[in-house]
């Protein structure tokens, strides 16, 4: 028999790629550093996905599950690779608790880092309580706890919801979008109106990116059903009065400056390049592309090679995706390396 | 009266007629108020190339109009007609007459570059009003502003001497800028430093405002260098086409 395919990182990239390989009977091993599966969607506690509304638990928890009952795939959590050897068909993997693992081909699916809005100072984050991040907006919600202002847990009457936090920056060398936000965001207003009839959420945007289909289901869907207020407007900076936050700016379209009231913030996060990226490329001998993503070198021929040969990648390691875009990488990475170990075999 | 956003209407372009009736519809009075339409039809196309040829301006056609420098901007807080954003947004469209509306307020940056730190893009809009102040005395809009003759003088002694003698810089920008030498806060600054600083320093300036000190060997580069000044400010007026701005104000002054 053949050796595995190491598969590293369990979110939905990974999972994609270890169900599609158990699929044609081929064995793999994902390692996880966290002590579970389920990525950024779980690991983070998202609420209801973009597009489809399932909750996140539910969702992406079925993929855990689907590929726990797999006997051909063996999950290692709480563990990353430490040492990295050999070439395609023959690879061996030293592992941070001790173990080896011997490997066929590799499919990176280490995922992508929340951007820390500690580094936009100017818009109150790690200052004002009641300034937070999207990511902490989806754990109210799927925690069943509500939209509440963590300061004192009152429901919020007004809300701003701040678009491209750590995207579209040259400050903070973050030039990327990262390409969900505007959506997940639309989403989000929709939900805290959902919840909170009377409270006004503002959206401030320097363009909407609600790509695709994702127009009708979300950007005007959120203005028209849900009345959520959209504002051509990047705010300067986000203080207190000491009772509420206030924002200030300028209506670009009406040439006018704002300072408004309100109960809370949030930062619309961007997905920055996994933190470990720099290790990872050193340990597995792969490139990085210009923003510190992992290199993808054959767009067309290969679905997800990187600059080793029998190295692949899947999913927003590569830059920011969503996660059906992310599941179908994965997929289509498990299918190269098939496709990859039929070639060595002929060769 | 019920004009959403009546004040981004100029006023002149609001009209109510006391008595008028249109078609048999009697339309007097406040409620049927007019707005004139406002066509612009002297668009400039070249109006952004023109500023990005000019020192500072080079960085102006990434803008995407995001307002963070008028956000950020010491200027806006105090007066918000003081606004880069807008003004970049008139460049890059080439609406120069609505620019020049603006002409005597756009030289009062202050160069803090608040907004350089804020721009995401890095327009450097600091240095966009920089060009846009330079591009309104270039091309007779404006008069030099103070800082442009401050900044003159300095150039000159510069290239001249390879030195920079404080008291002559003075004496020449009061002069350019029409203003008397002896102002008091100067004669009070000029009393303190007799009385504090040591006699071999004094002596020294003394002097220096006399003999107008030169750095050793200073010819060359001072040739060097007017050479490149010149070389740069023809290109600056051939990207300005201000040759032809002289050829038809002479034709004007002929006919
Ligand atoms: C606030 C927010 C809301 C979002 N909502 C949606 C949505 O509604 N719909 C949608 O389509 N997308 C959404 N996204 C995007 C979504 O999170 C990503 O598309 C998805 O998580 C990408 O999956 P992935 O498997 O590529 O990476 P990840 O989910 O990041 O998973 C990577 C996995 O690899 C592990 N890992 C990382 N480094 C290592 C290492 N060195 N060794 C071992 N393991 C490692 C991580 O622990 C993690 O488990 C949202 C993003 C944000 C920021
Ligand atoms: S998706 Fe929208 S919010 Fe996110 S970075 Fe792109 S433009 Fe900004
Ligand atoms: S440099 Fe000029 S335009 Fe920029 S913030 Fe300061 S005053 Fe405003
Ligand atoms: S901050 Fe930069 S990009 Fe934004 S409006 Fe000003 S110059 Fe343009």
């Amino acid at each position: 028999m053949s050796k595995p395919v190491l598969i590293i990182g369990g979110g939905p990239a990974g999972l994609a790629a270890a169900h599609s390989l158990a699929t044609v009977g081929k064995e793999s091993v994902i390692v996880e550093k966290e002590d579970r599966l389920g990525g950024a969607p779980i690991l983070s506690g998202y609420a209801k996905l973009v597009p489809t509304g399932e909750w996140a638990k539910d969702a992406i928890g079925g993929m855990v599950k689907r590929v726990e009952a797999e006997s051909s795939v063996k999950v290692v959590t709480g563990t990353k690779v430490t040492d990295f050897d050999g070439s395609p068909g023959n690879f061996t993997a030293k592992l941070s608790n001790g173990d080896a693992v011997d490997a066929e081909a590799v499919i990176v699916c280490s995922g992508f880092t929340h951007f820390d809005s500690v580094n936009k100072p100017e818009w109150g984050f790690g200052t004002y309580e009641d300034v937070v991040t999207t990511t902490q907006v989806e754990q109210m919600i799927s925690s069943g706890q509500g939209v509440r202002c963590p300061s004192d847990d009152r429901k919020p009457q007004r809300v701003a919801i701040l678009l491209c936090v750590g995207s579209r920056d040259r400050q903070i060398g973050r030039e990327w979008c990262s390409k969900i936000c505007c959506t997940v965001s639309s989403n989000i207003a929709m939900e805290i109106r959902e919840e909170l009839p009377d409270c006004h959420v503002y959206i401030y945007y320097m363009d909407i990116r609600t790509f695709g289909l994702y127009e009708t289901k979300y950007y005007w869907k959120s203005q028209e059903e849900f009345k959520v207020k959209y504002i051509k407007a990047r705010i300067a900076e986000v203080t207190s009065d000491g009772e509420k936050l206030i924002v200030k700016g300028e209506d670009t379209l009406v040439k006018r400056p704002i300072t408004i009231p309100f109960d809370m913030v949030v930062h619309a996060i961007g997905m920055d390049p996994n933190v470990d990226n720099p290790e990872i490329s050193e340990t597995l001998g792969i490139d990085l592309e210009t923003h510190g993503f992992i290199d993808v070198a054959n767009r067309y021929g290969a679905m997800g090679a990187t600059s080793r040969p029998g190295v692949y990648v899947a999913g927003s390691a590569t830059g920011p995706e969503t996660i059906d875009d992310s599941i179908a990488q994965g997929h289509a990475a498990a299918m190269a390396v098939l496709s990859g170990a039929r070639d060595l075999k002929t060769a | 009266m019920p004009i959403h956003e009546k004040s981004l209407i100029r006023p002149e372009n609001l009209t109510t007629h006391e008595e008028l009736t249109l078609d048999g519809v009697d339309v007097s009075g406040h409620w049927s108020t007019f707005i004139e339409t406002r066509v612009v039809n002297d668009y400039n196309e070249n109006l952004q190339e023109e500023i990005a040829a000019l020192p500072g301006g080079e960085e102006i056609h990434r803008c995407w109009q995001c307002g963070s420098c008028t956000n950020a901007c010491t200027v806006n807080a105090i007066n918000e007609d003081f606004n880069p954003r807008y003004w970049i947004y008139l460049i890059r469209m080439g609406m120069e007459s609505e620019l020049l509306r603006d002409k005597d307020i756009i030289w009062q940056c202050v160069s803090c570059n608040k907004c350089t730190y804020a721009c995401p893009r890095d327009v450097f809009p600091e240095g966009v009003m920089k060009a846009t102040a330079h591009w309104l005395e270039r091309k007779g809009h404006t008069e030099k502003s103070p800082s442009t003759h401050f900044d003159e003088v300095f150039t000159e002694q510069i290239v001249k001497t390879g030195k920079i003698e404080e008291s002559r810089t003075m004496r020449r920008f009061f002069s350019r800028t029409g203003q008397a030498l002896a102002q008091p806060w100067m004669i009070e600054m000029v009393k303190r430093m007799l009385r504090g600083l040591p006699i071999g320093l004094l002596t020294r300036m003394g002097l220096a405002t006399l003999v107008a000190p030169k750095t050793n060997d200073w010819s060359k580069a001072s040739a060097a260098i007017q050479e490149y000044i010149d070389e740069q400010h023809e290109k600056q007026a051939q990207a300005l086409s201000l040759a032809e701005l002289v050829e038809t104000a002479k034709q004007d002054v002929a006919a």
